[in-house]
């Protein structure tokens, strides 16, 4: 009996420390919260009608749309909009683009969903727009 | 009529650029002081002291053509026949009489002139510089340990400005009093001053 | 036997499996201490003072550091005046005083456990070490007692408010450095919400843009508090009960030893910062007689978060027609009256009012004499004048209130708000009950009477920085009826001018005028003839 507990522990461990390496990433969520506000909610207010605040999703919410990657509708990606090439194009009237313009996408793809996942609606610190 | 060539090159440059330059800092002055509102006072200082470091650097090169041409003595004062000029203003003016001083190469100014001249440059300009200096540099003279009251200094300085204004009203309407209205304008611009010591077709 | 094949096999196994992710993480280069890796940290905790034994068994003498600070303490003696200050002892026309309130003060206390007299200040592991060193944004403490919430709990307790549970773990792996969020988790909150305050600090400077503060723009310099605060020995310079109100020194530079303030404009920037624009010079020789912020802070409360500029106690216990406690607010949704606090007055962008001030500060403190007949009290009077030569014109938030007084010992009081108890205000909306036992718990005298009487207090503002480009122009100050139109003591071009020389330069130029007019007047007539 203890010695199951044990084996499973231990696997579930392992298997535990291979995800977290296989991403190899520890999310910033302040470099997410930067990005998110100068970028996605700076465009969308200006161009796309209103304010996108994190608490108007819940975590399984956002979990799902970053998931399926799918930007306007379907019309193109989220992570068009977190790339290097997109930060490049705007860098020169975007302050956020320029300052992150050489960070990996995965990177600043996960800073941007772990900033998202703890301001949800029942997020560990709800973010609305002030 | 005898005509001579009074305002050098150079003496007609000096004194048209410090005109524009005395107007220019009256205006900017006066607003700087809160009399009214024209550039915003942030311009009207950057234009007052651009002004003021132009006419400074004006003054070092007019003061060295002074002394260098000897002109200096033009300004030395004489109560020669000064009685005989304040009595023109008074009266003769008034008359059609024409001015009793006689312009010379050597004497280019009555005394009357020559004395508020003089009054410019020993008076007014020292109390300009010297008070617009220490308004610039205020806070070094203090550093230095001379501490002198802001408000004090800025006193001193719209004195002078008070004066300048003065001699400028008064200067501006002389020049009208040649023996046409213009002829002493003209002189200041073209250097050539007509005397009318000729009696000729103007005397009634 | 059999145990020790399993273990082996599972070892195998997560061996592999490690060497199976290509990817290695990457090394940390903002710290030398990865605090995940640590066994201390691999457990559960049930409470915050655990996760604090763990933090001192390595950081063995940060507790005792900590303990030594106003951040603990709550109490210093200004060492000019010797008045006691601090959280502790002074009163403000906010939300009064401390005192029997701390339940809910003390929520921002770096300690836990401080609900009264009784609390143990040389206790090591009741200092909070995670509210200031958090990275996750993820802690939080509950009322009364300031512990942070292991299991989802209500509070305050009958509220019906939840607070979800926190994981300690996971937090304490992550600390690092204090942040904006950190300081302002207490800072941006003070008075009671965010912004309520001091005006120039407030939730929008987590994350500002340029426009909102010029050295923390997350996008731009970034400045955390303590770039400017150091810390040196867990103690952060720069408060405001012993502020610098004039540093004529120079900027600091490394190696060289710098007692002076750190968090002052002069400690980086020197006494002479303007290098470029029009008159550098001019605006150089402004700063022996106007602060940085002066100029450079317009406006405060400009996060698009509004401070409290007004708050009339005298107004508060109003209820509804059915005996309930009532909310009001404005059109932008701000709380404008509130009958556990009365009538409030809130704004943003607010232009700052201007005084002198050398640094000295000195409270009212209870016991002190006041009287409806003084005029309006001042919570904190500011030293200073134009001639002391100490002073610089300082903008200010000044925060004007009504707050209950003793009309009979005259002084001011401190009141009972907080509590699920039969005297506190905020339950009971009865100013004798609850000022009874908030002067009791100070042991203080109370006659049984309660009047109010208008107070002011000035915080001298410093935070929200603008770009040079939206700093105050000269006009602004330089006119009749300017920013600085209420200072005394020196001369500004512009707004004064020696009344005597204006009136007789004008009548002689005026004099010069009419007498050429005149003689040319005369000149045309005669020549007419």
């Amino acid at each position: 009996m203890k010695v199951h507990r044990l084996v499973s522990t231990l696997i579930a461990c392992g298997l535990l420390c291979a995800s977290t390496l296989a991403s190899a990433y520890d999310a910033d969520w302040k470099r997410g919260r930067i990005y998110y506000r100068s970028v996605c909610t700076a465009c969308h207010a200006a161009q796309a009608g209103g304010s996108i605040a994190p608490s108007t999703m819940t975590k399984a919410e956002w979990g799902a749309y970053l998931q399926k990657d799918k930007h306007a509708k379907g019309k193109d990606s989220v992570k068009q909009y977190v790339s290097k090439s997109y930060r490049a194009s705007i860098r020169s009237q975007n302050k956020a683009a320029d300052k992150f313009a050489d960070l990996p996408d995965e990177e600043l793809f996960e800073d941007l969903k772990a900033f998202l996942i703890k301001g949800a609606k029942d997020g560990d610190a709800p973010a609305s727009c002030s | 009529m005898e005509r001579i060539y009074i305002f050098t090159r150079f003496e007609r440059f000096w004194h048209w650029t410090q005109a524009l330059l005395i107007i220019a800092m009256l205006i900017t002055g006066f607003e700087i002081h809160g009399t009214y509102k024209l550039f915003g006072f942030e311009k009207a200082d950057q234009l007052h002291v651009y002004a003021a470091w132009a006419l400074i650097t004006l003054w070092v090169f007019a003061i060295f053509w002074h002394f260098t041409t000897g002109e200096w003595r033009q300004y030395l004062p004489s109560f020669k026949k000064i009685d005989v000029v304040i009595r023109h203003y008074a009266w003769g003016i008034f008359q059609g009489e024409p001015h009793p001083f006689k312009m010379t190469r050597a004497r280019k100014h009555n005394p009357l002139q020559a004395f508020a001249y003089l009054g410019v440059k020993i008076l007014i300009n020292p109390l300009i510089w010297i008070s617009g200096l220490a308004y610039l540099y205020y806070n070094e003279l203090e550093a230095a340990g001379v501490a002198l009251n802001l408000g004090t200094i800025a006193m001193l300085h719209t004195i002078g400005a008070f004066m300048m204004l003065c001699f400028l009203i008064a200067h501006v309407y002389l020049i009208t009093t040649g023996h046409t209205v213009t002829a002493h304008l003209k002189a200041m611009i073209t250097g050539w001053e007509e005397d009318d010591a000729e009696p000729d077709k103007q005397t009634p | 036997m059999k145990i020790s094949h399993l273990g082996l096999l599972a070892s195998l196994l997560f061996a592999g499996i490690v060497q199976a992710a290509d990817a290695p993480a990457p090394t940390k280069l903002n710290t030398t201490a990865d605090h995940s890796k640590f066994k201390e940290l691999q457990r559960e905790f049930t409470s915050g003072p655990e996760v604090t034994k763990a933090c001192l068994t390595c950081h063995t003498e940060a507790a005792l550091q900590i303990h030594r600070t106003k951040h603990w303490t709550w109490e210093l003696v200004n060492p000019l005046n010797q008045q006691r200050l601090g959280k502790k002892n002074v009163i403000n026309n906010y939300c009064l005083s401390s005192g029997t309130n701390l339940g809910a003060c003390a929520t921002c206390h770096v300690g836990y456990g401080w609900t009264d007299a009784s609390f143990d200040f040389k206790s090591q592991e009741n200092v909070d070490c995670l509210v200031c060193h958090d990275t996750s944004g993820n802690y939080k403490k509950l009322q009364g007692g300031g512990q942070p919430p292991v299991k989802d709990t209500e509070n305050p307790p009958g509220s019906g408010k939840i607070v979800k549970a926190i994981d300690l773990a996971a937090i304490a792996q992550k600390v690092g450095k204090t942040s904006r969020d950190t300081c302002g988790a207490c800072h941006f909150f003070g008075g009671g919400g965010d912004g309520v305050k001091h005006g120039d600090m407030d939730s929008s400077l987590a994350s500002p843009e340029k426009s909102v503060d010029v050295h923390m723009d997350a996008t731009g310099l970034d400045f955390t508090c303590s770039t400017c605060h150091k810390a040196p020995a867990h103690d952060v310079v720069g408060s405001r009960y012993t502020p610098t109100g004039k540093d004529a020194g120079d900027a600091h530079i490394r190696g060289k030893v710098n007692k002076s303030n750190p968090a002052t404009c002069q400690s980086c920037h020197g006494q002479t910062p303007h290098k470029a624009g029009a008159q550098p010079a001019k605006l150089n020789q402004h700063s022996d007689k106007v602060a940085c912020q002066t100029c450079h802070i317009p406006q405060f409360a400009r996060g698009g978060v509004p401070t409290k500029m007004n708050w009339d106690w005298s107004a508060a216990g109003k209820l509804s027609p059915e005996g309930k406690p009532m909310l009001k607010k404005d059109a932008h949704g701000h709380v404008i009256y509130d009958s556990k606090k009365g009538d409030f007055v809130v704004a943003e962008n607010v232009t700052p009012e201007y005084a002198w001030f050398n640094g000295e500060v000195t409270y009212t403190l209870l016991g002190d004499k006041v009287d409806k007949a003084d005029g309006i009290t001042q919570i904190n009077a500011l030293g200073g004048n134009a001639s002391d030569g100490r002073s610089l014109i300082w903008p200010m938030k000044v925060m004007r209130g009504s707050q209950p007084f003793d009309p009979v010992n005259k002084t001011l009081l401190k009141a009972h708000l907080a509590g699920n108890d039969d005297t506190a205000f905020w339950k009971n909306f009865n100013w004798e009950k609850a000022i009874e036992t908030g002067m009791k718990d100070a042991n203080a005298p109370f006659s049984g009477k309660v009047d109010f009487l208008k107070t002011e207090m000035y915080w001298p503002i410093t935070h929200m920085v603008a770009p040079k480009e939206k700093a105050v122009g000269c006009n602004e100050c330089h006119a009749t009826g300017g920013r600085l139109d209420k200072i005394q003591g020196v001369y500004i071009p512009g707004r004064d001018a020696n009344q005597l020389v204006n009136l007789i330069g004008w009548l002689a130029a005026g004099g010069t005028l009419a007498g050429v007019m005149l003689h040319a007047l005369v000149r045309i007539v005669r020549r007419k003839n």
